[in-house]
């Protein structure tokens, strides 16, 4: 009775915004409300209030919206006889349209989000058995090592805890194949890991057909195997030691509960965050998605699967027949499917994996084809607003989710509008320069500021427009070609593990630099326009500089491309553990500094720099903290430093045996607390002045490295010289 | 010109003595009056015909033709390079039967040149006058025949245009020295027959006309002025009367006497019971028992008709006026769909009382090509009285319209809502373009009551301007097309009324023609001055109203508490609780004593006013001027000012007016709150009547507005006080779309109020969503 009552308050209040909203008042009104507004957002923003201070600045963020488009329903689309104008206009529109519904959709997402879940730990007494599952396809046989043997150490009793590989590369389908290499290499693949996993104690699984892809290979793994959860991991995505205990407790809460999910923590930087090096200052893109959009999620009983880093129950799995395999993002279908049927889902916001992102441009643009053109397919086939198992919440999140994939279309309208302008002379927004003050400029900037108050320390000012931006131009033709043959695409397992040991052009920055180049050539008929048609320029100055901004993300976007050569394919974390190096026969006292999956750093005590030598083999002795017994993992020397009192010795790990992976992933991926402990360090939110400033200052920067690379590959020179470089 | 108006004014009852030099001779052969046949009977059956069927009186050699002027208004002047006007002129049956010559004179600037520039005027549709414009040294006389069957009985469209080229400039600006101005006095129509000086049926007032200033004068002659029965009635007709003529500039005389001189555009009214009557009609026809309460009587000494109205007690008296009112009435519920505006402008004026459109050409404006600088064209809007979309609505032109590949961009086409700019809309495109319903939305801010004039104005430069060859005014390639299918979209607005608001009063007589009571009008000097002075404004307000308004004279204020009520008067003859009630400074009667000479101390300016004066002076100067550019142009574009940002307006001092006023209107309700009173008032009978006279007419009526006009006769001006305090009165249901747009232009027009009610509402609704999305969703 209680939440009628409110839920009748709320409804009468939205009404009452909304016909204030609505209200035809003139300019001048528009103007001042609109300031005095935009400048109660500010008070509020500065004053860092939260609670319910958040959600007053939201909503007064949202009359503005709503007035905004009200306006730009009522007064400035082209009329309908000026076919020319119109059909570029409502194309503008509809885009503008989308962009506000996302906003309404997300506002309704993340407006309250869960707060943190305190930590649950399961009891001891009965826990549930547990098959821990790892698709594999292409990767690297060390780098499934790691995870293996991480997914070996996790802290459960063993007899409860099966791990799975499951090797899609080795099926008999791939051995079997036509092409001599292929059949080779997959039945090299298939002994190698078969030794692996008897050397790690892990279950080797693999099929008669890559029939379903992945969601194939995980429902043949469930086929195989009893356990009551099971745990999914990626090849690359190594677990720490309390995964199970973090989150199998929450399976005995809820008899309904079919999905626990943790987010993806990673190592590697995107090539994004690599290009532009922010990838140690800046919270990470997909940051935004598990450290709040999930928990908005999470609010409403929506969190998804996100093929990784999540425990399932096998008993919900059973209703659904397995994982779901219409589209190529099974997990997000698996978890419509289980929702729809009244199974619940929780997420717990603590990074308790690290794995590995796509390194390149080309393969992250490949794993967001997949991403889009699966979530395209789920809208296509399961559409979430008329599924009628899902709450009407859980149908606006999935909404939300999926629908977002579509950004590549206004993107690319709002790239392409003003030059409609410039180039054409089309006007197909039809408003008065103060118009555009007293309406659009006032509502971009509480959109930004709504953005900034929504993600502020997930997602600095602008960064979401560049990635939309970088992404646009080749997932625009992707989510095309899934429209019209929604059930072409298939799965294509995205590469993570490349190197870039060159500087180079990406493969795909030929579109950005014509982008660039048409861009450019706005800004200059911008500059002639004003200059010859003086009686249009202020709309000229606004579509200009409309252009600009276009212009700047462009820019950046070139940087984004230009892909950096990376001496270190991963990265280190800090460590600090106690450790002995062995200098021929004797073991000296030392620490751990930093340790990644390809070597570790040792600080050791006292001048030592003449007895160790470059190449020189050695052995590293610490505690493992699965066993507590101490381990010895083989290493070779690389660099040797001296400092004061000190000596910082560089190691390569040299693992020889399968059980040295165990070491390695002790070393690396045992501790989720520094996982978290680096994630926030990154976090802040630099405010929406700073970031736009900073946000400036990189797009310049990028830019003209961007056509410097592009300068030194048009002419050839000194390739060797900049090569290293 | 405006300035001798104010002298013409007062000699207005005099005739000119110009008339007769002016009036040129007649060459049409001089038809026997009795071959003007007798109208049919249209009165009730009555003997009444006969008073005019025989043609009594012989027309006398000594009187010349009967002439009629034309322009109803005191100058006329057609600026530009193209100019128009059209009206409609009523004409008799006799008029349009009689041969007919029409005079025109006219004058033109210097740098017209006269090989491009014409002067037309045509006659329901037929072209009678096509003149080049060629008198720049001094005024030129134009008589032409018109051929007969040209005019016809009734209303006959008059138009006359203008298209002036400059003979060595081609620049926009030039255009502006182009003139030429038709002169009122010396421009008429003449008729040969002795029997069009006269006027047959009721229906004939129509053809009063004008006189040479453009003004009409009712003559009403009331031996028993001063006897109280008959104030009402006299009161009633002068109204009945200004409604059937419905001429724009009409004037009321209220005497004992009859008139000196009987002169063009004058009508003589006798009222009264027979036996008063008896002593003034010697000369007319005598009254015999049962002829026509109501009829016109021939008067022998002019050739011309006087109306008379008689019975044998006031009572009769006053049912003969109600004959004459009667036909004139008009249900109060049914609204106009036209204000009657052709006898000055023609065509009518439609009333849009909601959402409506309508084409150019059904406004009166005609597809043209043109050839010039700048194409002025302007047709008239009405909206009622309770118009209230001043502050947000926005109107829509649906242009239809060609430019050719001569015009350059940075030409434009501008909108003016009754002479105020409302909407640019730049022409940007190079090349020629076809505007095909081009949506152009303006302001309504400046639209009020009543007709609105809509001026559309091109304004082209083109590349052969700016060569500017000999001979460039010649060129007659067409650069502009408007089409007559463009259309003038009237959204739906909000209406209802408020109050105190003297633009509605000038519009459509707001709030009195919306009552179907009798106006309580006090009268406290019942002089011939100030009855009169009351008569052309109750005339005027009659016009306004469509329908003669009915009046029930009271004799003080306190009689009239409780209802709506018009006080008439010199300001001694006032009461003090109607100067109170309405906001007036009781010591207006001081300021208003005799004290001439003596300049007041200083003038109190509004602070408010004031500082925006010294905001302005100081704009642009230095550093700032930057700043203040920025500023000017947030002026500009937003036209926001101080006064927007109050929360409310406070409460109003009482007014006192400047010494110089002459006269003051000032409305307020009613002490009782449930009705309106409307103050007239002036120093002396004299200025009231000057004062009134002034104000009714067409072009300074429509400057009345505010909470308070004055009028200064001294320097010819209109002030207003802006309404501060108004309440509503609802004039239509209260449906949810109107009450939505009358909230939406109250909030445009208290900026602040809106501001605070977003932040509120928004407030609100943001602690309710924290307390749903509590009692939503999951819990931790």
């Amino acid at each position: 009775m209680r939440r009628f009552g409110i839920i009748v308050i709320w409804l009468f209040m939205s009404v009452c915004v909304l016909l204030l909203v609505t209200l035809p008042v003139n300019l001048q009104t528009q103007l001042i409300a609109g300031a005095t507004v935009l400048f109660m957002m500010m008070v509020l923003k500065t004053l860092k209030a939260g609670g319910i201070w958040r959600l007053i600045a939201l909503a007064f963020g949202t009359a503005i919206v709503m007035r905004y488009v009200y306006w730009r329903t009522t007064s400035t689309l082209p009329p309908i006889n000026q076919l020319e104008n119109f059909i570029p206009g409502f194309l503008l529109y509809l885009a503008e349209l989308y962009s506000v519904m996302m906003l309404a959709l997300s506002l309704f997402v993340v407006a309250m989000p869960l707060p943190h879940r305190t930590s649950r730990p399961a009891t001891r007494g009965h826990l549930p058995s547990v098959d821990v599952f790892i698709p594999t396809y292409n990767e690297d046989i060390e780098l499934l090592a790691n995870t293996m043997a991480a997914a070996k150490a996790m802290d459960y009793p063993a007899d409860k805890l099966t791990v799975w590989i499951l090797d899609d590369g080795g099926t008999l389908q791939k051995r079997n194949a036509e092409k001599i290499v292929e059949a080779h290499i997959a039945d090299k693949r298939n002994r190698d890991l078969t030794a692996l996993c008897q050397a790690l104690d892990v279950n080797y699984l693999t099929r008669e057909k890559n029939v379903h892809a992945k969601a194939g290979n995980l429902n043949n793994g469930l086929e195989q195997s009893t356990g009551d959860l099971i745990a999914v991991f990626d090849a690359d995505h190594a677990p720490t030691r309390d995964f199970l205990l973090e989150t199998v407790g929450y399976f005995d809460e809820d008899e309904k509960l079919f999905l626990v999910q943790t987010p993806h923590f990673f190592l590697n930087p995107d090539p994004l965050e690599r290009n532009l090096r922010t990838f140690e200052q800046m919270p990470s893109e997909n940051e935004m998605f598990y450290g709040i959009i999930q928990r908005g999620l999470d609010k409403w009983n929506a969190a998804f699967f996100c093929g990784s880093a999540a425990v399932l129950r096998r008993e919900a799995l059973n209703v659904t027949g397995g994982f779901s395999g219409i589209s190529i993002t099974e997990d997000c279908e698996t978890a419509i499917a289980l929702h729809s049927r009244g199974w619940n889902s929780i997420y717990l916001d603590k990074p308790l994996i690290a794995g590995l992102q796509p390194a390149t441009f080309a393969s992250f643009i490949g794993q967001r084809s997949r991403w889009a053109q699966g979530m395209m397919q789920i809208l296509r086939f399961r559409f979430p607003l008329f599924n009628g198992g899902l709450t009407l919440p859980q149908r606006l999140c999935y909404l939300s989710s999926t629908l977002f994939w579509l950004f590549p279309f206004p993107r690319a309208i709002f790239l392409i509008a003003p030059l409609f302008y410039l180039f054409f002379g089309l006007e197909i927004f039809t408003a008065s320069g103060g118009e555009f003050l007293a309406y659009t400029l006032i509502y971009m900037i509480v959109n930004l500021m709504m953005q900034n108050y929504l993600y502020g320390a997930f997602r600095w000012p602008w960064i979401s427009e560049l990635y939309e931006y970088v992404q646009t131009v080749h997932l625009l033709p992707a989510v095309i070609s899934v429209v019209l043959n929604p059930r072409k695409p298939t799965f294509k397992v995205t590469a993570k593990d490349e190197r870039i040991d060159r500087s180079r052009l990406s493969e795909l920055a030929t579109p950005f630099f014509v982008i660039f180049l048409v861009l450019l050539v706005g800004v200059g008929v911008t500059v002639y326009r004003i200059y010859t048609e003086p009686y249009k320029a202020d709309v000229t100055l606004v579509v200009g500089g409309w252009n600009l901004l276009n212009l700047i993300f462009a820019g950046c976007a070139l940087g984004v491309v230009s892909e950096r050569g990376d001496k270190r394919p991963s990265r280190r974390v800090k460590v600090s553990r106690r450790c002995e190096f062995r200098i021929d026969k004797t073991w000296i006292q030392g620490t751990i500094d930093d340790a990644s999956v390809n070597g570790i750093r040792v600080q050791l005590l006292g001048d030592l720099s003449g007895q160790l030598s470059v190449d020189m083999i050695s052995d590293v002795r610490f505690k493992v903290s699965a066993s507590g017994m101490m381990g010895d993992l083989p290493v070779q020397v690389r660099n040797v430093r001296k400092q004061a009192g000190e000596t910082s010795v560089g190691c390569m790990f040299m693992p020889d045996e399968p059980s040295d992976h165990s070491l390695i992933a002790d070393l690396v991926f045992a501790n989720s607390a520094q996982w978290s402990k680096f994630q926030l360090d990154r976090r802040g939110n630099p405010g929406l002045i700073k970031g736009t400033i900073w946000f400036f200052g990189v797009s310049m920067f990028q830019t003209y490295r961007g056509l410097a690379y592009l300068f030194r590959r048009l002419t050839g020179r000194d390739k060797t010289e900049w090569e290293r470089s | 010109m405006k300035r001798l108006l104010t002298a013409c004014l007062l000699t207005a009852l005099s005739a000119l003595p110009l008339h007769a030099q002016t009036a040129p001779f007649d060459m049409s052969p001089e038809k026997p009056a009795g071959t003007a046949k007798p109208s049919p009977e249209q009165q009730a059956p009555s003997p009444a015909n006969q008073t005019t069927a025989p043609a009594v009186a012989q027309p006398s050699p000594a009187r010349g033709p009967s002439i009629r002027y034309i322009i109803p208004q005191d100058s006329l002047s057609f600026s530009g390079e193209n100019g128009e006007k059209t009206w409609a002129v009523f004409i008799t049956e006799e008029q349009a039967a009689s041969p007919v010559s029409l005079s025109l004179t006219y004058q033109n600037s210097l740098v017209v040149a006269p090989e491009w520039s014409s002067l037309t005027l045509a006659i329901n549709n037929a072209r009678v006058i096509t003149e080049p414009v060629q008198s720049s040294e001094g005024q030129k006389t134009l008589t032409v025949d018109i051929p007969q069957g040209i005019l016809k009985a009734g209303l006959n469209t008059f138009r006359m245009a203008t298209s002036l080229r400059h003979r060595t400039d081609c620049t926009v600006q030039s255009t502006y020295e182009l003139w030429t101005e038709v002169i009122p006095s010396k421009t008429y129509l003449s008729f040969a027959d002795d029997g069009a000086r006269r006027l047959s049926k009721i229906d004939d007032i129509r053809a009063v006309g004008v006189d040479a200033s453009g003004n009409t004068t009712f003559n009403i002659v009331v031996p028993a002025v001063d006897r109280m029965a008959a104030t009402a009635p006299m009161l009633h007709l002068a109204g009945a009367l200004a409604v059937l003529a419905n001429m724009p500039n009409q004037l009321v005389n209220i005497s004992a006497g009859l008139p000196n001189e009987q002169s063009p555009g004058a009508l003589t009214v006798l009222l009264g019971t027979d036996d008063e009557l008896q002593d003034i009609s010697g000369s007319f026809t005598p009254i015999t028992p049962g002829a026509a309460l109501a009829a016109f009587v021939d008067d022998p000494a002019t050739g011309g008709s006087v109306l008379r109205l008689h019975g044998p007690d006031w009572q009769t008296v006053t049912n003969a006026v109600a004959s004459v009112v009667d036909p004139l009435k008009r249900d109060v519920s049914v609204p106009r769909s036209f204000l009657a505006t052709q006898t000055w402008r023609s065509p009518d004026v439609p009333l849009m009382l909601g959402a409506s459109r309508m084409k150019f050409n059904e406004l009166g404006v005609e597809t043209r090509n043109f050839n010039g600088r700048r194409l002025r064209t302007e047709f008239a809007i009405g909206v009622p009285s309770d118009f209230y979309a001043n502050e947000y609505g926005k109107a829509t032109i649906l242009l239809d319209a060609a430019y050719s590949e001569d015009v350059l961009p940075g030409s434009q086409i501008n909108i003016y809502v009754n002479d105020n700019i409302a909407a640019t809309l730049p022409i940007t495109t190079a090349g020629g373009e076809i505007l095909r319903h081009f949506p152009i939305h303006f302001t309504m801010r400046h639209f009020r009551p009543g007709a609105n004039m809509i001026t559309l104005e091109a304004v082209l430069n083109t590349k052969s301007d700016a060569a500017c060859e000999p001979g460039a005014g010649a060129s007659t390639v067409t650069r502009f097309a408007l089409f007559d299918t463009s259309e003038f979209v009237m959204p739906t607005f909000a209406r209802i009324g408020t109050l105190p608001n003297l633009a509605g009063l000038s519009g459509t007589s707001y709030p009195y023609g919306r009552s179907d009571k009798p106006l309580p009008v006090v009268l406290n000097n019942e002089g011939e001055k100030s009855l009169s002075a009351a008569a052309t404004l109750l005339a005027r307000m009659s016009v306004a109203a469509g329908r003669p308004l009915e009046v029930d004279p009271r004799a003080t204020a306190n009689s009239a508490v409780n209802s709506n009520a018009l006080f008439v008067g010199a300001i001694p003859q006032i009461q003090s609780t109607v100067l109170t009630q309405t906001g007036i400074n009781e010591n207006t009667r001081t300021v208003w004593s005799d004290v001439r000479g003596v300049q007041p101390a200083a003038e109190a300016a509004d602070t408010r006013t004031e500082f925006d004066q010294w905001r302005e002076r100081l704009a642009g100067r230095g550093w700032r001027g930057q700043i203040s550019s920025f500023d000017d142009w947030l002026n500009r574009t937003f036209n926001i000012s101080l006064a927007s940002f109050t929360f409310h307006a406070g409460g109003e001092e009482p007014y006192t007016p400047e010494q110089a006023a002459t006269l003051l209107v000032a409305q307020k309700p009613n002490p009782a709150g449930n009705g309106v009173w409307t103050l007239a008032t002036s120093a002396t009978d004299e200025h009231l009547l000057l004062g009134i006279r002034a104000i009714t007419q067409q072009d300074r009526w429509s400057k009345l507005g505010g909470h308070i006009s004055i009028y200064k006769a001294a320097t010819d001006e209109m002030q207003k006080v802006a309404v501060g305090e108004f309440t509503f009165m609802p004039t239509q249901p209260l449906t949810f779309s109107n009450l939505r747009l009358i909230i939406a232009n109250w909030l445009s027009g208290n900026i602040l109020s809106f501001s605070l009610l977003l932040i509120v509402v928004s407030a609100l609704l943001g602690i309710a969503t924290s307390r749903l999305l509590s009692n939503l969703g999951r819990r931790i």
